[in-house]
């Protein structure tokens, strides 16, 4: 039975798929490694002689173990690096659309029927406050004869003046004194600290549900209170109109566009498509590639631009809303929405208004690079205008959202979300508490919108250099007016003024388009290199020596470490049933099982050192001779250097 | 002598045969690289041994298959971009200002007298439409010669498919068939030019308004009236230097009209340079603000404005580098008269490598435009070779210049007496997309882009308490009278400075240089095999082995073969010594177990050692001891 088990025990080592450095400890195994390994340090600390020798070799090798992670942790920290690049290319270049509204945004002729009553609500006001009466004001108004049956809202936001913040308020309409209840929200005031407070004017905002809920708000200016006070009703009374009245009470594109001239070209207003701003009435865009088409340039200069001549019919503003006569003008994208109240560029009229552009395009990487977004489809928030995404559409699709979820309408300057409809107080009484509570949040950041809003990937710039010149000049303008009107003709039978005219020319600068791109620093290969180098640098590793640790420090450790587990087991077995039977133990010690083991020999093919000794091959008296190459060093230790095998010799 | 002891060796090596075969030297390779992996491949076990085969393998093709990737990425030359920001001394930019209206109309007055009376008869005939009251009857006959080649019409185009085109002096009503629909409103157009040979080719050029086509044949007209005059004569007609710079001062320097380099403009007639830098040295500023720039009051004396042909009324500047020709239609800004404008600068750089790594070039040598504007001595730039490929296809094409850009040698401007087509000619030319885009592929824009960014503000000046004494002032040194000369239409100031950051520059640097390269290749094959340039020599050197021990093997073959033949002749003749150690080579016992094989034969006495220097490698407990001890 001892013969078959040891069979056994030499075929199932024959089978085992581990045939490597069975040491037959630890200690034997970490030398061999040490000795046979590729890295280079663990080497030194074998072979080094001298015990301050060793430490110090046992030191480097650490700390250039610790480098190496260190800088390779360094490495895959700095994975997600982008550099930057900027290509400029030389082109035609697509000519962006460019979008131009009246800053009024109706006329204000065709919209008496609708603000009448504001309008005189807003001179009594101005004549109950300021003792400012319109005598024979430039503009005259018709509205004497207004019926008061809407009048009631506005007797719920009047105009209040206060008296040195004693709670008293002088009400408009009434011309009587009363305490006010409620917080106090300052306006201007916590900007400005205005010494005389004599003067302050604001407007209260109640709480339709509960009428001590209260926010006031004041202004050191009695023109910022007008106008928003104004501002307030004016949308509240918009909100009731249907959009197409409210296209048709705007400037249509015969009253706006004068002439157009594109690329050396004439245009005329089939070139423009109409978009109505909830702010600005009817703007038109030039070139918004809806019928598919996108026009180009290729030349730069002012010539082959667009050159528009607009017509600002100033007689016709309202004079509460607007305070400045001109247009707006925005370059943008095809795609993009423009927020012309938010950025765009005013021209003034009687001038030429000479816009030259640069254009700039940029792309961020996404994640994990940077948090942005390339469509804008991973952000929670609907986007409510049928344009690509942007930062500003984000924001503003938010608040809309937030604003139909806790006041139950909608902001009149935002689109509708499906379902809601646009505040006006005969419906939603309360709105106008709401708005304001709520914007307040939203300026605060509190709404979250700041925080689920990312900022778009890509994005196009156009750089503008706006410069002004005199126009008509001074020579010119008598021809140059007559023709015009006479171009105008067919629509109004006055000589045109020169400050109801605007020239706009916007062309592009040069045909140099700058491409600011990110790209990624690392790739995969970049980085496996620099791995690569970091090893090699350190300690002359590579993939092959972590296989080799994996399996030296994991898969032998550990079987030698079981192995010892087992001997002494059955060591102990043994002995229990020696002590049983009184036998002899059987099992050789486990010394012998190690390399130096016949049974553990290698069964490596002769190597081409080997064969060239074949002649000596006869084994030395002493002890066979270890089979790896390198292990034959110890035999040239044993002679020479006794001293250094304390660790070697056992 | 080495060469003679190295055939010698070789020739005694041929006589001998190989001394060792594929398999031991692949064995002795493997052994004695300093790749990780081949190793591993000899010492394990023989099932590790196929693992580590497989590994090592898969690691090479790996370190190939990267180093292709690596490769590839070098070959497209990357680039990476740097920006720094910041404030130092730099050169202040050249200045180039210019009066919107290229001529004094009281000294070109006699050579567009007939077209302005021409014209002011033909709006006059637009605006009443009605015939016969008209007040031509009592002016001096028009000169209708002018008009013939280029009248203006009215298209009235009511009816689609048969527009009428009205001539607005004939009065005669034409149908044409082929006019391209403007709209359902009448609009004006101009005729250009049927080329002579018959109104067949008449082309009309539409526009919507009025006022674009007379502006529009109004340049056309004076064009060709004015490239008839001599530069020197055009340059007289313009706007002189003292006439238009009233002051100058240049940081605490004070400057005057005498410091602008004179340049004439075919739009703007006469422009100045200030710090121009073709004679002296450009001048450097070094603090940013506006009381280091420089200050300028210009008169533009707009009732001297030529009225059909600038409607905008204002300076014109612009901002470059120097020696280089200011393109003010593209760059230039207007300055209001009437007002303060101030121009804060940030000089925005760009600089680029240039081949391979962008498509830019240098100094423009490399691009196949004639470049016409050096005549002025200036640098390349996009624009100038924009303008030289439109002039040389003009040229070309039309056979005279046109008036806007300079001429090439032995060629005339376009005027209508010389070149009556010529109106035709351009305006196809100009709206030719094919010509356009010729010269966008045949230009290349410059490396090192500079670009002048501008914040602009305005305000107006002179202020009304100031406006008297100012004027008075200026007028006196201007004109050395009493008299107030100048007005708030005709009165610029400008200031031109530097910004806090005065400079972004954006330069470009290779992202893959050769270095780069090398240690990505290096940390590649270190990372997957631990191994080195040395290491593929290694390799080399095995396969130049392998070759030689081929040829040995052929020629031991044949040799073998020529023996055999021998042998059959005379089977008893003694074997040689390399028969001998052909058989210790011979394949048939490479078969079987190589340490069997070599107790099996001993070696035989007379065998000399394998010769390659590379394969002397001695046991290591001959070399060990030495080499390990210290």
């Amino acid at each position: 039975p001892a013969a078959g088990k040891a069979r056994i025990a030499a075929r199932l080592k024959r089978s085992l798929p581990v045939r490597g450095p069975q040491a037959p400890t630890l200690s034997e195994l970490m030398r061999w490694y040490c000795l046979n390994t590729n890295t280079h340090g663990c080497r030194r600390i074998v072979v080094s002689r001298g015990r301050l020798r060793r430490l110090l070799w046992i030191l480097l090798t650490l700390s250039a173990v610790g480098l190496i992670l260190w800088q390779c942790a360094e490495l895959l920290l700095n994975y997600y690096s982008a550099s930057v690049s900027v290509t400029v290319r030389f082109q035609n270049l697509p000519f962006p659309a460019v979008t131009i509204c009246n800053i009024n945004p109706y006329k204000y002729s065709s919209m008496k029927d609708y603000l009448s009553e504001l309008d005189k609500e807003t001179k009594k006001a101005l004549e109950t406050f300021y003792g400012f009466s319109e005598g024979k004001s430039k503009v005259r108004r018709s509205a004497d004869e207004w019926n008061s049956t809407e009048s009631d809202f506005f007797q719920q936001i009047p105009l209040l003046k206060f008296e040195d913040f004693s709670r008293t308020v002088t009400d408009l309409r009434s011309g009587q004194k009363r305490k006010i209840e409620g917080s106090v929200f300052h306006k201007d005031s916590s900007i400005v600290n205005s010494g005389d407070s004599n003067d302050i004017i604001g407007f209260q905002l109640c709480d339709a549900n509960n009428s001590s809920e209260c926010a006031l708000y004041t202004f050191s200016s009695g023109v910022n209170a007008i106008q928003e006070w104004y501002k307030l009703h004016y949308m509240n009374i918009m909100a009731q109109i249907p959009l197409e009245t409210k296209e048709r009470l705007s400037y249509s594109a015969d009253d706006l566009l004068l002439t157009c001239f594109f690329d050396g070209l004439s245009c005329d207003k089939r070139h423009f498509t109409r978009f109505h701003h909830p702010l600005h009435g009817n703007c038109y865009t030039f070139n918004s590639g809806k019928n598919g088409t996108i026009l180009s340039t290729s030349t730069g200069g002012s010539e082959y631009g667009l050159q528009v001549v607009l017509y600002i019919d100033e007689a016709d503003y309202n004079p509460f809303l607007v305070t400045s006569t001109g247009a707006k003008i925005m370059v943008h994208d095809q795609n993009e929405y423009p927020f012309i109240e938010d950025i765009g560029t005013e021209i003034e009229t009687a001038a030429a208004t000479s816009i030259g552009m640069h254009f700039t395009r940029s792309h961020k990487l996404s994640k994990p690079y940077s948090d942005c977004t390339e469509t804008g489809a991973d952000i929670p928030v609907e986007n409510l205008y049928n344009k690509s995404y942007s930062l500003q559409i984000c924001l503003h699709s938010c608040f809309q959202k937030a604003m139909v979820d806790s006041c139950g309408c909608a902001q009149y300057a935002q689109p509708l979300p499906a379902g809601a409809e646009y505040c006006n107080y005969k419906k939603n009484p309360n709105w106008m508490y709401c708005y304001y509570k709520l914007h307040e949040k939203f300026v605060k950041e509190q709404l979250g919108c700041q925080q689920i809003c990312k900022d778009a990937c890509s994005f196009k710039e156009w750089a503008l250099t706006t410069s002004i010149a005199q126009w008509p000049s001074a020579v010119s303008e008598d021809w140059m007016l007559r023709v015009l009107s006479w171009d105008k003709g067919q629509k109004i039978n006055k000589k045109l003024n020169k400050t109801d005219l605007a020239n706009l020319m916007v062309f592009y600068k040069d045909l140099n388009e700058r491409f600011i791109s990110e790209n990624p620093t690392n790739t995969l290969v970049i980085l496996l290199s620099n791995f690569g180098g970091q090893l090699g640098l350190w300690m002359s590793c590579s993939v092959v020596c972590v296989i080799e640790i994996v399996e030296v420090f994991f898969i032998d450790s550990l079987s030698i470490v079981m192995r010892r587990q087992w001997q002494r087991t059955k060591k102990w077995w043994n002995n229990r049933k020696k002590d049983q039977s009184g036998k002899l133990p059987q099992a050789g010690d486990p010394e012998r099982q190690g390399h130096d083991n016949p049974v553990c020999v290698d069964e490596d093919l002769p190597t081409f050192n080997t064969a060239l000794r074949l002649p000596q091959a006869s084994p030395l008296p002493r002890t066979p001779p270890p089979n790896y190459s390198t292990l034959r060093l110890e035999t040239a230790f044993t002679e020479q250097l006794p001293d250094t095998l304390e660790l070697g010799q056992r | 002598m080495n060469l003679k002891k190295y055939f010698v060796r070789a020739l005694h090596r041929l006589q001998k045969g190989p001394g060792y075969t594929y398999k031991e030297l692949l064995v002795w390779y493997c052994d004695n690289t300093n790749t990780h992996g081949p190793k591993r491949i000899i010492k394990e076990g023989p099932k590790k041994k196929f693992i580590w085969f497989f590994l090592t393998l898969l690691f090479a093709s790996l370190v190939f298959w990267q180093w292709g990737i690596l490769i590839n990425t070098y070959l497209s030359y990357n680039v990476t971009s740097s920006l720094s920001i910041g404030f130092k001394t730099m050169k202040f930019p050249a200045v180039t200002v210019c009066n919107a209206n290229p001529f004094k109309y009281s000294k070109v007055k006699h050579l567009l007298k007939e077209l302005d009376r021409l014209i002011e008869a033909a709006l006059e005939r637009i605006l009443q439409p009605t015939p016969g009251n008209g007040s031509e009857n009592a002016s001096t006959p028009l000169d209708l010669d002018l008009w013939y080649q280029i009248p203006l019409v009215l298209i009235d185009e009511h009816d689609k498919d048969n527009p009428i085109i009205l001539d607005i002096f004939e009065m005669n009503q034409t149908t044409v068939g082929n006019e391209t629909a403007v709209g359902n409103e009448t609009a004006v157009g101009n005729e250009t030019a049927c080329s002579h040979q018959g109104s067949d080719n008449c082309t009309y050029r539409n526009f919507t308004s009025a006022v674009q086509a007379v502006t529009e044949w109004y340049i056309l007209q004076s064009t060709s009236i004015l490239s008839k005059v001599p530069l020197q004569e055009r340059m007289r007609m313009g706007y002189q230097a003292e006439d238009m710079i009233l002051a100058c001062l240049y940081g605490a320097e004070p400057c005057n009209y005498k410091n602008f380099t004179q340049i004439y403009h075919p739009d703007h007639g006469n422009c100045y340079i200030f710090n121009w830098g073709m004679d002296e040295e450009a001048l450097n500023s070094s603090n940013p603000g506006a009381e280091f720039g420089l200050k300028l009051i210009l008169d533009i004396s707009q009732q001297d404005y030529i009225p059909y042909l600038s409607s905008a009324a204002g300076a014109r500047l612009m901002l470059h580098q120097q020696k280089s020709f200011p393109f003010l239609k593209d760059q230039g800004i207007y300055a209001m008269a009437g007002t303060e404008t101030s121009i804060g600068v940030l000089v925005d750089e760009l600089e680029r490598m240039g081949y391979p790594y962008s498509d830019c070039t240098m100094n423009g040598s490399d691009v196949p435009v004639k470049n016409l504007y050096s005549q002025y001595n200036t640098s390349y730039s996009i624009q100038a070779c924009l303008r030289s490929c439109f002039q040389n296809h003009m040229v070309e094409i039309c056979g005279c210049g046109h008036y806007m850009f300079p001429l090439p040698e032995g060629v005339n401007y376009c005027s209508n007496e010389d070149y009556p087509g010529w109106a035709h000619c351009y305006s196809s030319l100009r709206s030719s997309i094919r010509h356009r885009q010729i010269c966008i592929e045949s230009c290349k824009e410059t490396c090192n882009d500079t670009q002048y960014k501008m914040t602009i503000s305005m305000a107006d000046w002179p202020s009304e308490a100031s406006e008297d004494w100012i004027f008075h002032i200026l007028s006196y040194e201007r004109d050395m009278s009493t008299n107030v000369t100048l007005d708030r239409n005709g009165i610029i100031k400008l200031n031109i400075y530097f910004q806090e950051y005065n400079y972004r520059t954006i330069s470009e640097s290779a992202a893959t240089t050769i270095v780069w390269l090398l240690s990505s290749l290096g940390g590649q094959f270190g990372f997957w095999m631990g191994g080195s340039v040395l290491c593929l020599i290694e390799f080399g050197e095995i396969i130049i082995d392998s070759l030689w021990i081929t040829v040995l093997n052929a020629i031991g073959w044949c040799k073998g073969l020529k023996q055999r033949r021998a042998r059959v002749r005379y089977p008893d003749a003694p074997p040689t010594v390399s028969e001998l150690v052909e058989a210790h080579t011979n394949l048939g016992f490479q078969h079987e177990d190589a340490g069997a094989r070599a107790e099996a034969l001993p070696p035989e006495p007379g065998t000399p050692p394998p010769n390659y220097d590379s394969l002397r490698v001695q046991p290591l407990d001959v070399l060990g001891p030495d080499s390990d001890a210290d």
